[in-house]
């Protein structure tokens, strides 16, 4: 366990009946992606206070938010012998990366209704369903979530939620390489015998360090400047190959 | 291990992408040409956005080129004049790539255009190299063709301002190295090619240029509206990546100088039609690609 001596946990007084509290700290606020590794584990430590009975009796779930985006899906149309991307439909908000990870499956957590109003698993992410006034799942919503799940971007774990000792616990996440930069949200929820008990969130930012970063912001923001230096970069490349060559 | 391109935004082997640009490379020094066309749909194979594999390509483009128009200029086989022109008009071409490239970005079907693009392209220049090759292969040896070259002359003639191309011994109007350089240019803006598959038979058949003089013009042309190019792919469209080109250009490099050797062994004939097969078999990937029912029903994408 890394950075253990940098939590702060927040021991709150318990208050009767089936009171518990619950707090994170995250083991760094700044999560740093780089380019020479499939990406970065966030790990999150956590505290339930004031619990009573055994920690099995508790069940935690912790759901990740990154940055929001507007997304197209397409459908695919035959157009003669071949597919073609058909007519847009924008997804507004839509987070591009969400995470959940529970001590079990959430379905058998939480019920219906908070599963819907907290957003708690992939399934149940609101700017995404554009079809929820509609009882079937509408394909649309399920190939969205398909494509984000291939990618990495969405995931629903099970396990990735830990107690250490007593009532301890940690949150582990895998970011992908491609995981969007800017401020995460993270928010535990307590439950116990499908009751809500308490919640608590931390905020966290994630950052792209390394070349592959340096690129990527020369890239968006001096795009000209960027593309002289690709064929500034290339020029030189090419003729150091072609002295290469003339010397064999 | 894996690396992340920045502009690709995808997780990749470097050693995978430095043996496909070492695998282009080799073919590319074994049949002399430029690779551009069988690079990028092999990228997009790999899962590179075609978006980025074009704009990519365009840059490694600049980089292969340069290496061969050193030894060109060194034997005094480029004709500069002559290049002049094609590039003018490449320039344009370029310009008006971009902007038809951009076109379908805005309305989502980058993708789509890019295979139908190549699948078209590919598609025939793999059939008229195989059938050019395989009649070249039945025919007596001492056939020749000498008809052409009278044909294209006497329009070619009929154009106006025509002037002296000391270089390539010609004595012939701009225009159609404008215009030719013109198609060339969009057609590398669009597809991230240098265009050599279509400049060399058009210069030596249509232009009536010098068989010595032609690959290093072409190179010449191809150096800077691959530049051009470039320089818009980045500013329009953020679609290149230079981690990427230069992992491809480490391989490249190697793989050119194993396959010009290994070509060395091959009659050209032969060469063609391997060649011609190999553009088939890429051609017929992104076609069925392209045909086949998808497995996703839906595509998923940013919108920009």
């Amino acid at each position: 366990m890394r950075a253990l001596n940098l939590i702060l946990l927040f021991l709150v007084i318990a208050t009767p009946a089936y009171a518990a509290d619950i707090a994170v700290a995250l083991a760094d606020d700044r999560v740093e992606v780089d380019a020479n590794f499939a990406g970065a584990e966030l790990t999150l430590f956590g505290a339930v206070t004031g619990a009573d009975g055994k920690a099995d009796d508790y069940d935690i779930i912790a759901v990740i938010n990154g940055p929001t985006g507007d997304f197209n899906v397409r459908p695919l149309e035959q157009r003669g012998i071949i597919w073609l991307p058909g007519a847009p439909t924008t997804i507004e908000n839509a987070p591009r990366f969400y995470a959940t990870s529970a001590t079990r499956r959430i379905s058998d957590i939480a019920p219906l209704p908070d599963q819907a109003k907290y957003e708690l698993g992939v399934d149940n992410i609101g700017a995404i369903d554009l079809y929820a006034d509609t009882d079937a799942a509408h394909p649309f919503h399920a190939a969205f979530v398909d494509a984000l799940e291939t990618q990495g971007r969405y995931q629903d774990s099970i396990g990735g939620v830990s107690f250490l000792k007593g009532a301890l616990f940690t949150i582990q996440a895998a970011l992908p390489a491609n995981t969007p930069v800017g401020e995460y949200t993270v928010d535990v929820y307590l439950y116990r015998d499908g009751v809500m008990i308490n919640r608590d969130s931390a905020a966290l930012r994630v950052n792209k360090v390394g070349l592959e970063r340096r690129i990527y912001d020369l890239a968006h923001q001096r795009p000209v400047l960027y593309g002289l230096l690709c064929v500034a970069v290339s020029l030189l490349a090419g003729w150091i190959a072609g002295l290469a060559f003339r010397k064999s | 291990m894996q690396i992340y391109l920045p502009i690709a935004e995808i997780t990749v082997d470097p050693f995978v992408i430095v043996f496909l640009g070492a695998a282009v490379g080799f073919l590319s020094g074994m049949f002399g040409v430029g690779g551009g066309f069988l690079m990028t749909p092999l990228l997009i194979f790999y899962g590179v956005p075609p978006a980025v594999a074009v704009g990519t390509e365009a840059s490694q483009i600049v980089a292969s080129s340069v290496s061969g128009v050193l030894a060109h200029f060194r034997r005094k086989t480029v004709d500069l004049q002559m290049g002049g022109f094609l590039v003018a008009g490449g320039a344009v071409g370029a310009v008006i790539g971009i902007m038809i490239f951009r076109y379908f970005r805005a309305i989502g079907q980058i993708e789509s255009f890019i295979s139908i693009a190549y699948v078209v392209f590919l598609g025939a220049i793999g059939l008229l190299m195989l059938m050019e090759s395989l009649r070249a292969l039945l025919r007596d040896p001492k056939a020749k063709r000498t008809r052409r070259k009278h044909r294209s002359a006497e329009w070619m003639a009929a154009m106006p301002f025509a002037m002296r191309f000391r270089r390539s011994g010609l004595y012939i109007s701009p225009i159609p190295p404008i215009i030719l350089g013109f198609l060339v240019g969009v057609l590398a803006a669009i597809m991230g090619v240098g265009g050599g598959f279509v400049m060399v038979p058009a210069m030596l058949y249509i232009l009536n240029m010098p068989t010595k003089v032609v690959i290093g013009t072409s190179l010449f042309q191809i150096i800077f509206v691959t530049a051009i190019a470039t320089v818009l792919h980045a500013a329009a469209n953020q679609t290149v990546d230079i981690l990427l080109a230069l992992l491809l250009l480490t391989g490249g490099v190697i793989g050119a100088q194993i396959g010009a050797r290994a070509g060395r062994r091959l009659k050209g004939e032969q060469l063609r039609a391997l060649l011609a097969l190999i553009v088939l078999a890429v051609c017929a990937r992104l076609f069925f690609d392209l045909a086949l029912p998808p497995t996703a029903l839906f595509v998923v994408e940013p919108a920009l």
